[in-house]
Order: C-alpha cells, then sequence, then structure tokens
C-alpha cells in the first residue's frame, strides 16, 4: 500500500517536472526531447526510490599531504595496477576521518574533478571518489579511483590512465600513454572481499558423504563382478593368499609402496639410459602405472573377496542356509563390510571429535586391509603363483604307493598323482 | 511422504555448492600514435585466449577476465623499443584451481592494429586458444604451448611478409589452419606429444619452406594441390601414407612439383606416431 502511494506520488511529480521546465523561459535543450526527459526523470525517480543510486560523491577538494613518516603513493609507474592497488588500499584509510595521501610529483583530489580546456597541469593527478574530465592538457599520469576518466575532444593526457573501479572514455582526446582499468576495487571494499565457497549444512554434507560412499562401493562391486567373470581363478587365489597369509602379505604390501616409486625411477633411469628404451619411455610410464593400480585395486578386490567369503563359511558351518554361495556373494558381503565404517563417518562425521577419530579408523582399516592386498597380489603374481595361499596338496598326492610298485620291464612307471609339485609343506 | 523426503535431501545436496571465486574485469589498450611496428610478448598461463585484429586506432588491446587470487595480468608498454608485454602471470601461487571447470574459466581477447608490423611471442600454459593472426602485419612468429587446445588460424592473407613461424608445442593439441596466408618464408614446428594438424591452404604468394619435428603423436598435413609439394621424412616408428604423393629419391613430392609456380618443402622429423597427408580439396 505505501509502495503505490510512494509510486502515485513519483509519477505526480515526474508529471509536473516537465510542466515546471516548459513555465520557464524557453532554452535549448542539448540531447533528447521532452519525452525522453521525462522517461528519464521517471526512472531517476525510481531508482532512487528503490535505493539502486550510487552513494553520493563528496564535495570536491584537495586531498592534504600525509603526514611525515607515511610512505607516499608514486604515480610514475601505473604498469601493476594490482599494486597501486594495494598501495592505495592503505594510504586511503582514513584517519580520524580524514584522508590524506602523498603523490609525489602530483596531486590528490577528493571528488569530482575537471581540467578546463584552457588549463595545462603538469604532474601526476589522483582523483578519489569522483570522475576526472579532461578538457585540456595532463602532462603526467592519471589515476582515478572510484569514478571514470572521460578525456574529452582535444584533450591531452600526456602519461597512462588508470581507473580502478571505473571506466576510461576515450571521446576523442589524445593519450599518449597506456590505459588501464579494473572494473571493481578492493580499496574501499570490507577487508575480506574474497567470496569463499559456502559453509555446507550438515544434512547436505551427511547426503553427499553417503552419496560418495555408496558411489565408491557400486564402483568397486561393478569392477568386482567384472574381475570375477574374466580372472575368477586369479581373484581366488589372492583372495586365499590373503585369507592364509596375511602378516606375510601385509609385510610385502607395506614393503611394496614403500618400493613403488624408487622402482618407477630406477626404470625411468634404466630406459633413459638406454637408447632403444628412451622410445619406450611413454609405454612404460603407462604400463607401470597400469600395473600397479590393477595390483593395489585387485588386491583390495580380493581382500573384500576373503572376508565375505570367510563369514559366508562361517554361517553356513552354524547352518544358515545360504542360496548361493559364490564370488558375487563374496564380493558384495565383502565389499559391504568395507564400506560400513565409512559409512558410520559419512552419518557421524560432523560431529566434532568423535567424527574425525570415525574417519581415522576407517582410513586406517582401509589401508591395512588395502596394503594386505596389495601384498598378496605381489606375493601370488596376480594370483599365478599359489604357494602363499594354502591351498591343500591333494589327497591322492600323499600316498607313497607308487614308491612300492613292482617295476616291471616295458611297463612304464605310474606318474605321480596331481598336476603339481608342492613346495611348500614338505 | 517418500517423496517429500527424496526431494528434501536432493534440495540439501543441492545447497552449499553455491560457490563464488575473486573474478575480475580488466581491459588494457594504447592508442595508435604512429607506430610502424610493435613487438609483442603475450604470456598467458590458463584460460581461454582469443587473440584477432583490432581496431585500426589501437595499437593493442586487452580485455580479460580473471581470477585475482590466483593470478595478475600484464600490461607494459616500452615506448622506446616499441615492445608491450601483455598477459596473466601467476601471483604467487599461480596453478590450476580444480574446484570446477565452469568457475574457473578465465578469458582473455587481445587484439592488435592490423596495419602495424607485429613481431608476435606468445607463450601459452594451459590454455584453450583459438588465435586469429590472419589480417594482421605479422612479421614474425613464435609461439610456445604448454598443456594447450591451440588453434591458430590465418583466415585472410597476412597483410606483411613474414619471416619466420616458430610453434613450439609440448603436450598441446595444435591445429594451424591456412598456413598458406601466413606468407611466411619459413615455418618450423617443433612438438612433443600430442596431435597436430599442420593446413597448408591459403592464398601462396611465394614459396616456403617448412620443418616439422614431432616426438610422439599423430601429424596431419593438410596440403593445396596448386602448390607443388616436396616432403622428406625421417621416421623411426611412425606411420605413413603417400596418399598420392610421388616416391623420389629424396622422399616425395606432389606430381606437378617441378612446373610448379609456388614451391613448399617439407622436412618431417617424427619418432613414434603417424604422419598422415590430406589433400585440402578432399574435405
Amino acid at each position: 500500500m505505501r509502495a503505490s502511494a510512494t509510486l502515485l506520488a513519483l509519477l505526480g511529480l515526474t508529471a509536473l517536472l516537465p510542466s515546471a521546465a516548459r513555465a520557464e523561459p524557453k532554452k535549448s535543450v542539448p540531447t533528447g526531447s521532452a519525452a525522453v526527459e521525462l522517461v528519464r526523470n521517471f526512472w531517476d525517480l525510481v531508482s532512487s526510490q528503490q535505493g539502486d543510486q550510487e552513494p553520493p560523491r563528496p564535495q570536491p577538494q584537495q586531498i592534504r599531504a600525509a603526514p611525515e613518516g607515511t610512505p607516499p603513493v608514486s604515480l610514475s609507474d601505473l604498469s601493476n595496477p594490482t599494486e597501486i592497488e594495494s598501495k592505495l588500499k592503505d594510504a586511503l584509510e582514513p584517519e580520524d576521518g580524514v584522508m590524506r595521501v602523498t603523490v609525489p610529483d602530483g596531486t590528490a583530489r577528493l571528488g569530482d574533478f575537471s581540467v578546463g580546456s584552457a588549463e595545462s597541469l603538469e604532474g601526476h593527478l589522483l582523483v578519489v571518489h569522483g570522475d576526472a574530465d579532461v578538457y585540456g592538457r595532463l602532462h603526467g599520469n592519471l589515476l582515478t579511483v572510484d569514478g571514470d576518466v572521460i578525456v574529452h575532444p582535444g584533450a591531452l593526457v600526456s602519461g597512462d590512465i588508470l581507473a580502478l573501479g571505473g571506466d576510461v572514455r576515450n571521446m576523442g582526446g589524445e593519450i599518449g600513454g597506456e590505459i588501464r582499468t579494473l572494473r571493481s576495487t578492493r580499496i574501499f571494499a570490507p577487508a575480506t572481499p574474497v567470496i569463499l565457497a559456502e559453509e555446507p549444512r550438515a544434512l547436505s554434507t551427511v547426503g553427499r558423504r553417503l552419496a560418495g560412499v555408496f558411489g565408491v562401493f557400486l564402483t568397486l562391486a561393478a569392477l568386482g563382478f567384472g574381475l570375477v567373470v574374466f580372472g575368477r581363478t586369479n581373484l581366488e587365489v589372492v583372495s586365499d593368499t590373503v585369507s592364509h597369509s596375511f602378516g606375510r602379505a601385509f609385510v610385502t604390501g607395506l614393503l611394496g609402496q614403500i618400493l613403488v616409486i624408487p622402482t618407477f625411477g630406477m626404470l625411468i633411469v634404466g630406459l633413459v639410459l638406454s637408447v632403444a628404451g628412451i622410445l619406450l619411455l611413454p609405454f612404460a610410464v603407462a604400463v607401470y602405472g597400469l600395473l600397479v593400480v590393477v595390483a593395489a585395486l585387485g588386491g583390495f578386490l580380493a581382500v573384500a573377496h576373503a572376508m565375505g567369503e570367510t563369514y559366508t563359511r562361517r554361517r553356513m558351518a552354524m547352518g544358515v542356509v545360504i542360496g548361493s554361495a559364490n564370488s558375487y556373494r563374496y564380493l558384495v558381503v565383502g565389499l559391504g563390510a568395507l564400506a560400513a565404517l565409512w559409512l558410520a563417518w559419512s552419518l557421524f562425521g560432523w560431529v566434532p571429535v568423535a567424527g574425525n577419530l570415525i574417519r581415522g579408523a576407517a582410513f586406517l582399516v582401509t589401508w591395512l586391509l588395502a596394503t594386505a592386498g596389495f601384498g598378496a597380489a605381489l606375493l601370488s603374481r596376480a594370483g599365478i603363483r599359489e604357494n602363499f595361499a594354502g591351498r591343500l596338496i591333494p589327497p591322492e598326492a600323499l600316498t607313497d604307493e607308487y614308491l612300492w610298485a613292482t617295476p616291471q620291464f616295458g611297463v612304464p612307471a605310474g606318474r605321480r598323482p596331481g598336476n603339481r609339485t608342492p613346495t611348500r609343506g614338505l | 511422504m517418500h517423496r517429500a523426503a527424496l526431494l528434501a535431501l536432493a534440495l540439501s545436496l543441492g545447497a552449499g555448492t553455491a560457490a563464488a571465486q575473486d573474478m575480475r574485469a580488466f581491459a588494457t589498450f594504447r592508442q595508435l600514435h604512429g607506430e610502424t611496428r610493435l613487438r609483442a610478448e603475450l604470456d598467458y598461463r590458463a584460460g581461454g585466449l582469443r587473440v584477432a585484429p583490432g581496431r585500426s586506432n589501437e595499437l593493442y588491446r586487452m580485455d580479460a577476465s580473471y581470477d585475482a587470487t590466483r593470478y595478475n595480468p600484464a600490461s607494459s608498454y616500452d615506448a622506446a623499443s616499441s615492445s608491450v608485454s601483455l598477459g596473466l602471470q601467476p601471483a604467487g601461487q599461480g596453478g590450476l584451481r580444480v574446484v570446477s571447470q565452469r568457475q574457473l574459466r578465465q578469458d582473455a581477447n587481445v587484439a592488435f592494429a592490423p596495419d602495424v608490423d607485429l613481431d608476435l611471442d606468445v607463450t601459452l600454459g594451459a590454455v584453450d586458444a583459438d588465435l586469429e593472426l590472419g589480417g594482421l602485419s605479422l612479421s614474425r612468429l613464435v609461439m610456445q604451448a604448454g598443456a594447450s587446445q591451440a588453434v591458430v588460424r590465418f583466415s585472410q592473407p597476412n597483410r606483411s611478409r613474414c619471416r619466420s613461424a616458430e610453434i613450439l608445442a609440448g603436450a598441446a593439441d595444435v591445429t594451424v589452419l591456412g598456413l598458406g596466408n601466413s606468407r611466411c618464408d619459413r615455418i618450423d614446428f617443433e612438438g612433443g606429444m600430442g596431435r597436430v594438424t599442420l593446413d597448408f591452404e591459403g592464398a601462396w604468394t611465394s614459396s616456403s619452406q617448412a620443418a616439422v619435428k614431432m616426438a610422439v603423436g599423430e601429424l596431419t598435413l593438410r596440403l593445396p594441390r596448386r602448390v607443388g609439394v616436396r616432403l622428406t621424412l625421417d621416421r623411426f616408428l611412425a606411420s605413413f601414407e603417400p596418399a598420392g604423393l610421388v616416391r623420389t629419391a629424396n622422399g616425395f613430392q606432389s606430381p606437378g612439383y617441378d612446373r610448379a609456380e609456388r614451391k613448399l618443402d617439407i622436412a618431417v622429423t617424427t619418432a613414434v606416431g603417424g604422419v598422415k597427408i590430406e589433400w585440402a580439396d578432399q574435405r
């Protein structure tokens, strides 16, 4: 209601303005017609009511020199706008409500300032909180803070022009130097103008973390299923190695982590030293990186497999009927167990102290298991070697009956049963 | 109820992502005061860059929007040597911010006076660059591109004769279009890894020589039929398909090479990858 009343009053006032102008003796209007003026006045008044209008400019006046001991602001080099801005921010800080600055070989002005067409100003010019209108000649550099520079036809600025928080409008004058503008200035801005990312809220944080954990779980599950489909035997061997030789796998994994980078360095140096090897360098780098990633990821999935298998078998031993006890189930169960700690962190990570403790525990457990998995992958040569997998020797391989067979001429001795030579446990 | 819960969760996830960075707008230019030549160094480390011919009454101009927390604008003119340094240089920490590519976007538009002899030295970091050099009076070009994606165009003939164009690319994807318009006596390209396309189409006004060195990657040479082309090839593990070039004692050449009014001699050295020949009228 109040707003509409204000608007009506504005319209009435606006309608009166042109009639008042007409009442005066006729004089030439340089630009625009009455209709244009009407619209312009209307929008000026509306914007002033809406608070969009810029704060009023200060009364034009000279800025007095700063007290002795205060560093001056030189305008002789305007090539680094941000540095000048930084110096001015300190220098233009009002003391006791009064702005003071010393400009060597120049003058400093507050508010709008103009150089008349018959004037010739020597030295640099600083204009703060105002526009600089140059009609005449300025022999020096010109710097405005929170104001525009307007170089009118026939005017001359012999040096550089810098507008901090303003624009440079050349209406046909001559500018001898370089023109630079920074559209915004921090000189009169609050102390911390940089807006950083908004602090996330607890609910959104929890949601984001849950989504992240779920995404990682799904990704690992997809990779694991692929591994089961295409490399089930290797996965099972690595998994058995983790189960049967966990300590050995962990130590191997730890050593592997320590030696990954030195080994990579040696590989690079070796290839560089051999002339032909240089050409293989990009491929060697890619292959090495791929092998490390595959070993780490495959080892981690094997750990999940081992965990799932152990849990499932224990439940079956307790008499629980499980429909399909296969590698897919083992992986899902194992990954679920691994994700449980991270889920706890997702839900309670925002709690002070406890959240950090949960995260630390989740990280530690994940690292321990990943290290063991990596070591198992190394020990088993990516599931090729079964030496540490604890595979039982088939019972028939333990018989010594073949040693007692009566040799007969023409009949070759029977082969020892089993297709492998046990290297461990004998 | 479930829908409401899901909606609330989605909204809460959406919240908190509104982040801002300290982007600032910087502009610099210089009026033309009768200068006839300009040596320009353009050093641009990250973001998008466009270079094009500018107004005839301005010697140069740069309009940039930059991340003030990481970069500072550079703009310095030396009247004695008639040289200018432009670009965005790291402010201390520099580097790339990896929060959001959309938020990071720095952009700069650089323009040079078309009638002033230009000696241009461009250094690019991680930049998506589009350099339209056709229509300028380019007398010399040196361009070093790091991990950039750069397109250099000569859409119009160079207004003056160019002594040389030297392009050095690291791990970059570089395309140079319309080299026939460049009017460069000599073109040198040296690439590390990546994909490179050199298009020699254009209004050939004189013969030219080009040396192309490529370590690893794919090199495509797009050749005009109206110019006699001779190609010498030094390769190790690189494939090559002559695509109409005739084998000679020293290499390959186009069928009408000896009779051609304008000739282009290209020396290619490549280690790993492939050299592909395309004819400009086959596109």
